[in-house]
């Protein structure tokens, strides 16, 4: 299902999807984030501080509460995500191209009922780069590009005054079908310059991984490589580049207490974040990833190598988050290219 | 004016003849004109070193870094490692050897001036650069000069400088072993403590309004404490490292171990948390900014470090940073300190 | 506690062994009638009192925080009570800075003495208390 959309109409949209809690980005103290629409919806950010990836991974979930009176048996209630379905604007393609490498992370060997219950209740509705958000975009060279549709419901592409608005999967049409009347047919024209457009997009110049395919078996050779400790000498071990990802997905899980007699609490998934000193911390007091550059190399690793060796796709999408955000200028493309160029 | 050359002089020269173990300072990074830091171990590396506004990194915090890769180690420390040192970053470097973090002989100070203007704030200057990409920042006299795909462009300084560096009392770092530029002690171009004022400015009311929607936005990243050449602690009470276990420990001691703070970045754990951070930095935070300059969701952690400062000064005619042999804050008392407020 | 029952804020009250723990003590024993609001948690000095406690006991429900020990001079530590003057100043100040009501956090020193003192100290901060209302700006939510 291919429309155009008035941009004048694009609120008309919006106020239509009664049926969902509609986000789309908006900006808080300086921040873009993705925000409950109460008002306009302004498609004119470049790209949110972080990822969508929340509506499906939030940062705090509850698996269940538990109760224990003195002398008897625990009671354990599990609480299921009561999450309204949303209809989720403004995501940039690589974001997208996250979530279907969530989805295999959480349906691998186990289905993650929390996830999947939040994940099936989400539309994501894509906006094509014209031109990249970011001076540290680099999804051409992870297998992306700025117009994917991958992981997306819906791809909307900013013609000037109106968006070409592309259906991607069925629960794309849905949202197009709930408002069918804010929307028109295609001209010819629409179709040439939608095609223009992305043509354009995919020929904007930007940073790069070389060889990329190759990345894979290079970093394997390198997992000894003196060039991680070189360039993972400036790392501070702040947790930005993961939880600023839109596909790290580690989490820990702990008993948050909330009363001892009788004793309450609940079990909660909280993001965990393996660039963290106490991640792989053991109790023993043994830290098998001791300094910060294995750590960078799990990360790097995690995203160019093992990832492609499970999955067959590299888990990074090329948002450039984790670049723009490092506060010491760790820069994974960077990275990359220097270990895979001196690699045996 | 800083001329590079001699900074690179200085360095080669000192790795050269074994002087240093190391030279801490700052080169051009892969990521368009910011500079990151630099760790130079051999002499011909020294033409690396730049000097330009995007040198906002506190680079103290690699000497704490190199102190605890030594005592892991086991290795005695040797030769000082040599470090470029803006004002703000010589204060917190007095900070540490007066807390004896490390010895005077251990340390080199490379000292530079901020001179007439300090260093820029990415964020600021993203907003006047409006989508345009730099690839080169120059100092000049009062102005920055970016160098981007349409031209040159020159901003006042004071535009697009951090807010700790226009309320700067202090741009020259005084202790120093080597020192290049001008003293421009007492240029500051804001009221020590402005940013401070104005928002305390606002009733009660309005700065929980605001605070609680900082602290909401919190996501835990600890950036703010890894940045932080005054976090040092081996272990933080926001970690769940920091509960000695051994063979001996019970699950059920380990169930029932004290936890300050959850991890969940709920609202009531991210205040314990920066309440506590910035009760610790009292009268150790010499206002480097680089909390706040880490942050990725912009949570005005500078705020709570000044606001301890400003007590610290009005109440108890204290200054961090100010002498190595001077007391600590809150390890010392006068007799006349406020008690007022004690019923 | 059902809505009809007055508003009753929970006290947690460092006491100095030395001194204010003894004073409450005396209140006791001489039978002198105060809120039963605090609960005390004893400590060596008010010196020892981390700001950490204060923030965690508000994180942990307490609607106020009481720190109580001996008159500047009388510390059995010498200065314990002098450094508690100025953390606990400090922390009173952040707290009022990120906008939480004043007078929900009271420093007082009552000596071992003066048992009537410290009864009029909790029911003047009870009295303080009650018009706030529960205290949940710092308060672990249980569920969210």
């Amino acid at each position: 299902m291919e429309k155009i959309l008035d941009k004048k109409r694009l609120d008309d949209w919006a106020a239509a999807l009664t049926n969902y809690e509609v986000q789309a980005p908006s900006q808080e103290d300086g921040i873009w984030g993705f925000q409950p629409v109460n008002g306009p919806v302004r498609l004119d950010h470049t790209n949110t501080k972080q990822p969508p990836k929340e509506f499906a991974f939030p940062q705090r979930e509850v698996f269940f509460t538990f109760e224990q009176i003195k002398g008897e048996a625990p009671r354990l209630t599990q609480v299921l995500p009561q999450a309204p379905r949303h209809a989720v604007f403004g995501v940039r393609p690589c974001d997208g191209r996250g979530v279907p490498r969530m989805d295999k992370v959480f349906n691998d060997h186990v289905e993650d009922t929390y996830y999947n219950t939040r994940r099936k209740n989400v539309a994501y509705v894509g906006l094509a780069c014209n031109k990249p958000p970011s001076a540290n975009c680099f999804c051409l060279s992870v297998g992306g590009s700025p117009v994917s549709t991958d992981g997306l419901d819906v791809l909307m592409t900013d013609l000037g005054d109106r968006y070409f608005v592309a259906a991607v999967t069925d629960a794309g049409k849905a949202l197009m079908a709930e408002a069918a009347k804010v929307f028109s047919e295609p001209s010819a024209t629409d179709q040439k310059q939608v095609k223009q457009a992305h043509a354009a997009a995919v020929a904007h110049p930007q940073r790069a991984v070389n060889n990329p395919d190759q990345a894979p078996a290079k970093l394997k050779a390198s997992f000894k490589s003196p060039l991680w400790d070189e360039l993972a000498r400036a790392c501070i071990g702040c947790g930005i580049c993961t939880f600023l990802c839109p596909t790290c997905h580690c989490f820990d899980i702990n008993d948050e207490v909330h009363g001892k007699a009788p004793l309450k609490g609940q079990r909660v998934r909280t993001w965990d974040n393996c660039q963290f000193p106490d991640f792989t911390m053991h109790s023993s007091g043994h830290n098998p990833r001791e300094g910060t550059g294995a750590r960078l190399r799990q990360r790097v690793g995690h995203k160019f190598q093992y990832f492609y060796e499970n999955f067959g796709m590299h888990q990074c999408v090329g948002c450039g988050r984790c670049i723009t955000e490092c506060p010491v200028g760790i820069d994974i493309i960077n990275v990359v290219n220097k270990v895979a160029e001196n690699a045996a | 004016m800083i001329n590079l050359k001699d900074v690179r002089d200085a360095a080669r020269d000192m790795l050269a003849k074994g002087e240093v173990r190391a030279v801490i300072g700052y080169r051009r990074g892969s990521r368009g004109m910011f500079a990151e830091p630099a760790f130079l171990d051999r002499p011909e590396e020294a033409d690396e070193l730049v000097w330009d506004p995007t040198c906002f990194h506190n680079l103290s915090l690699y000497l704490v870094h190199d102190r605890k890769h030594l005592a892991h180690a086991g290795k005695k420390s040797g030769a000082p490692v040599a470090i470029v040192a803006k004002g703000c970053d010589a204060r917190s470097i007095v900070v540490l050897l007066q807390e004896h973090y490390f010895g005077r002989d251990d340390v080199y100070i490379i000292g530079v001036s901020c001179e007439g203007t300090g260093v820029v704030d990415e964020r600021k200057l993203a907003r006047h650069l409006n989508g345009a990409q730099a690839s080169n920042a120059a100092f000049d006299g009062d102005d920055f000069v970016f160098t981007t795909a349409q031209g040159e462009k020159r901003l006042p300084a004071r535009e697009v400088m951090a807010d700790r560096c226009l309320e700067c009392r202090n741009p020259f770092p005084k202790e120093h072993n080597l020192v290049y530029g001008e003293d421009k002690t007492g240029r500051q171009l804001e009221a020590p403590f402005a940013a401070l004022d104005r928002f305390e400015a606002q009733g009660a009311g309005e700065r929980w309004e605001n605070w609680a929607r900082h602290f909401d936005r919190c996501i835990r990243c600890f950036a703010c404490r890894s940045v932080c050449p005054m976090c040092y602690c081996d272990e933080c009470v926001v970690d769940s490292i920091t509960f000695p276990i051994s063979t001996e420990t019970t699950a059920d001691e380990k169930a029932n171990r004290i936890r300050w703070i959850e991890r969940s970045a709920a609202r009531s754990e991210n205040i314990t948390y920066l309440m506590t951070r910035a009760m610790h930095l009292a009268g150790r935070c010499t206002d480097c900014g680089e909390c706040d300059r880490a942050c990725p969701v912009n949570v005005p952690i500078r705020l709570l470090n000044t606001k301890m400062e400003k007590e610290a000064r009005d109440q108890f005619g204290f200054e961090p940073g100010a002498s190595i042999g001077g007391p600590s804050l809150v390890a010392s008392f006068l007799d006349k300190d406020p008690g007022e407020f004690i019923r | 506690m059902s809505e009809q029952q007055p508003y009753e804020p929970k006290i947690v009250a460092f006491l100095c062994k030395w001194c204010s723990s003894a004073g409450s003590d005396l209140a006791g024993v001489s039978r002198i009638q105060y809120p039963a609001n605090a609960t005390p948690i004893t400590v060596p000095c008010t010196g020892a009192v981390s700001p950490m406690y204060i923030l965690s006991a508000f994180n942990k429900g307490a609607d106020g925080v009481l720190v109580s020990g001996c008159h500047i001079g009388d510390c059995h530590y010498l200065e314990g009570n002098y450094l508690a003057r100025r953390k606990m100043y400090l922390i009173m100040k952040l707290l009022d800075f990120i906008g939480v009501e004043h007078d929900r956090f009271r420093m007082s020193w009552v000596s071992a003495a003066e048992g009537a003192k410290f009864a009029q100290v909790v029911t003047d901060f009870v009295n303080d208390l009650q018009p706030l209302g529960p205290q949940d700006k710092l308060k672990r939510a249980e569920s969210k």
